[in-house]
């Protein structure tokens, strides 16, 4: 894990200093709101509905368990005593006083985090693959990678006020667990025919109310070249890209209407025009990150666990645990865990203070200290020993944390929706608690097998609908809400946007039409398929019928 | 018939706010009702969005009649005016009672937001 240098640290102490400033000043009415307002979201300080909501990076969903114990203080003193992890991997509080705020942050300062790069038309905090560093499947850390682009885009004030906000996401492996293809720029290190580690660049991908898929424009950018071929893109986006409309100011609107090839044409001319010197990594800093993220601590093991066999063979529920929560390691002898914050009934994405200091607790005593956010709003111990994992399990379900259902029907993406967000339409989470509590029985979720559904509040999509295998967007029709399914999409490496059902549900069908959708499936399904699979293969038809024979 | 009523974030704690009578409330039963057409809402409004250090976006809302009181028009408003729906213990709803359930039963031909010259944000 990468810990903060003293530039690092001057930055954050710094600015912590100057917003406490700018808040005093606000409060004691010596600035105007709309003076304030800019400052305050750069600073991840949002006003929603019911009160002020604080959207805290955790640069490439990568905590330790002092941040973790920091993020459960700071929801506990400050907050109702829980947090809500984002399909960004950010935390949000959502009960946060103005006043408050210049003391949260400098908690945060404490333990390396910040709200910087959380709001504004800036290069955003990164999304990497969450496995990095513990699956066998990546060429490289994408860490590393997330780390230098980190450094780098954190106040670049030459990237300070793009036309519009810019996410990037890193990710090193074949399995897409970054959803690198709805990025504005999506990086996916890969190995040439020689052996030479480079990025797949894809650019002008994104959701909201015009999706995209990335584009390719490079198949092989060697790595030392990373930062002076991000910084082309991002000149080529800053000049071309529109300001005249928000909803047109993307830089997927821009490659789109340029074509990719043309915009990767300027993107190219760009990179050649300008010396590469002093903007590509220095082998030196390379080296001191890659360090920081060097495999430490790691026993040698027998790849099979007697306890951990003997646990599944014992207990089926935690065998079923085992069989959707429990992924491969690269080092023998240990295991990557997903801790579900999808129990059925309750908001995806909540954690409470003490579920988060339970988490800690187990990264500590069992991970190498180590926890990720994942973009389906789940947390992960990525290195946890085969023996270890009866133990965690137990204190996981003890704590509600157990719950065997990653990547299945109930493991909902949603975003906060009307319930909280000043943007939102509809309200998004109970319609995931509907849906969950339907297929809260893990013996019937296990059977309808993987079946990833994401429900966004309103058209910006934080949740991630057009890629839901079943996507669910709120609307507002006259004041009631509704709700329009799409199917077949997917964020992953076989990445596509959804298709629209038909009409917008009232909210108390849209359950029902779930489930009408799971019995098609059900039906239709061949061997070995997936819920996209039988969709791709059947096409709309057949679901279409299910849902709205009644309606004919 | 249409009612309006004012309300606004209030600046230090971010709290949803109602304007009565020159001052700020929590709760929006307390909330100054004022008829459609009657100058003294816009008059409120101008007010408050000309002072600097009590709210934050302060603007008029459309109510109706709700089970004997009343009630925002748009489902949004009544959502601040009560809390989150997923956590009942949170927000103005936790401390119950006939005002906060005539909200919750309320149902409108509501327009999409029931917020009263509205320039809709990005």
């Amino acid at each position: 894990m990468y810990r903060y240098d003293e530039i690092d640290r001057a930055i954050l102490t710094d600015r912590v200093a100057e917003f406490r400033e700018q808040a005093t000043r606000r409060l004691a009415g010596l600035i105007t709101e709309d003076q304030f307002k800019p400052i305050r979201l750069m600073n991840g300080l949002y006003l929603q509905l019911h009160a002020y909501m604080l959207r805290i990076a955790i640069p490439y969903g990568a905590l330790t368990s002092a941040k973790l114990r920091k993020l459960a203080y700071i929801a506990r003193t400050y907050d109702k005593g829980y947090g809500h992890f984002t399909t960004r991997t950010n935390l949000q509080l959502h009960w946060i006083k103005l006043r408050d705020a210049p003391d949260i942050l400098e908690h945060l300062a404490e333990v390396e985090l910040h709200s910087i790069q959380t709001s504004g038309n800036c290069i955003r905090n990164l999304t990497a693959d969450p496995h990095a560093g513990a699956t066998a499947d990546e060429v490289d850390d994408p860490r590393v990678w997330a780390e230098a682009i980190r450094q780098w885009s954190t106040f670049h004030p030459e990237f300070s006020f793009l036309p519009r906000k810019f996410k990037i996401a890193v990710t090193a492996a074949a399995t897409d667990r970054a959803a690198i293809k709805v990025y504005d720029i999506g990086l996916r290190l890969h190995r040439a025919e020689d052996g030479e580690l480079g990025f797949e660049v894809l650019v002008g991908g994104g959701l909201g109310r015009t999706p995209y898929l990335g584009s390719t424009i490079r198949k092989h950018l060697p790595t030392r070249h990373l930062l002076s071929y991000l910084q082309a893109i991002l000149r080529v986006y800053n000049r071309a890209g529109r300001r005249d409309n928000a909803w047109k100011a993307r830089i997927k609107i821009l490659v789109s209407s340029l074509g990719a090839e043309e915009f990767a044409r300027q993107v190219e001319e760009e990179w050649e025009r300008e010396p590469r010197d002093g903007v590509d990594l220095p082998d030196e800093e390379l080296a001191r990150i890659r360090a920081a993220f060097a495999p430490q601590g790691f026993e040698t093991l027998p790849p099979v666990s007697a306890a951990f066999q003997s646990a599944k063979a014992n207990d089926r529920a935690f065998a079923r645990f085992a069989r959707h929560n429990v992924k491969p390691h690269k080092v023998p002898g240990y295991a990557i865990v997903d801790v579900s914050l999808k129990a059925p009934g309750e908001t995806p994405g909540d954690c409470s203070a003490d579920q988060m200091d339970v988490v800690a607790d187990l990264a500590e005593r069992f991970s190498h200290d180590e926890v990720r956010v994942s973009y389906e709003q789940n947390l992960i111990l990525p290195h946890v020993k085969l023996d270890d994992v009866p133990q965690v399990y137990a204190e996981l379900e003890a704590a509600g944390l157990a719950t065997p259902n990653i990547g299945l029907i109930s493991d909902i993406i949603a975003c906060p929706g009307l319930d909280y967000c000043a943007l939102a339409n509809a309200r998004a989470i109970p319609i995931a608690q509907d849906i969950a509590k339907r297929f809260a029985d893990p013996e019937r979720a296990e059977v309808v097998g993987e079946l990833k559904i994401k429900i966004s509040g309103c058209i910006n999509a934080c949740g991630h609908h057009h890629v839901g295998h079943i996507g669910i967007l709120g609307v507002d029709k006259k004041g009631e809400e509704f709700y329009q399914l799409t199917l077949g999409g997917s964020g992953a490496e076989d990445a596509e946007v959804g298709k629209m059902l038909g009409p917008a549900l009232p909210a108390d069908k849209v359950a029902d039409a779930v489930e009408q959708l799971v019995e098609v499936y059900m039906r239709e399904r061949a061997e070995g398929e997936r819920f996209l699979d039988t969709f791709r293969r059947t096409g709309m038809s057949p679901f279409k019928e299910a849902v709205y024979a009644d309606a004919r | 018939m249409t009612m309006k009523a004012l309300t606004a974030n209030r600046l230090d704690d971010g709290e949803a706010v109602f304007w009565m009578g020159g001052r700020w409330v929590d709760r929006f039963a307390e909330a100054q009702l004022w008829g459609d057409q009657d100058p003294d809402a816009d008059a409120a409004e101008a007010h408050a969005k000309s002072e600097l250090t009590q709210v934050v976006d302060a603007y008029l809302i459309d109510v109706i009649e709700s089970e004997g009181g009343y009630a925002p028009l748009s489902y949004r408003e009544r959502v601040r005016a009560m809390g989150p729906t997923n956590k009942l213990e949170h927000g103005k709803q936790a401390e119950g009672g006939a005002s906060i359930e005539a909200l919750v039963h309320a149902h409108g031909a509501a327009r999409s937001t029931g917020r009263v010259n509205l320039i809709k944000r990005k």
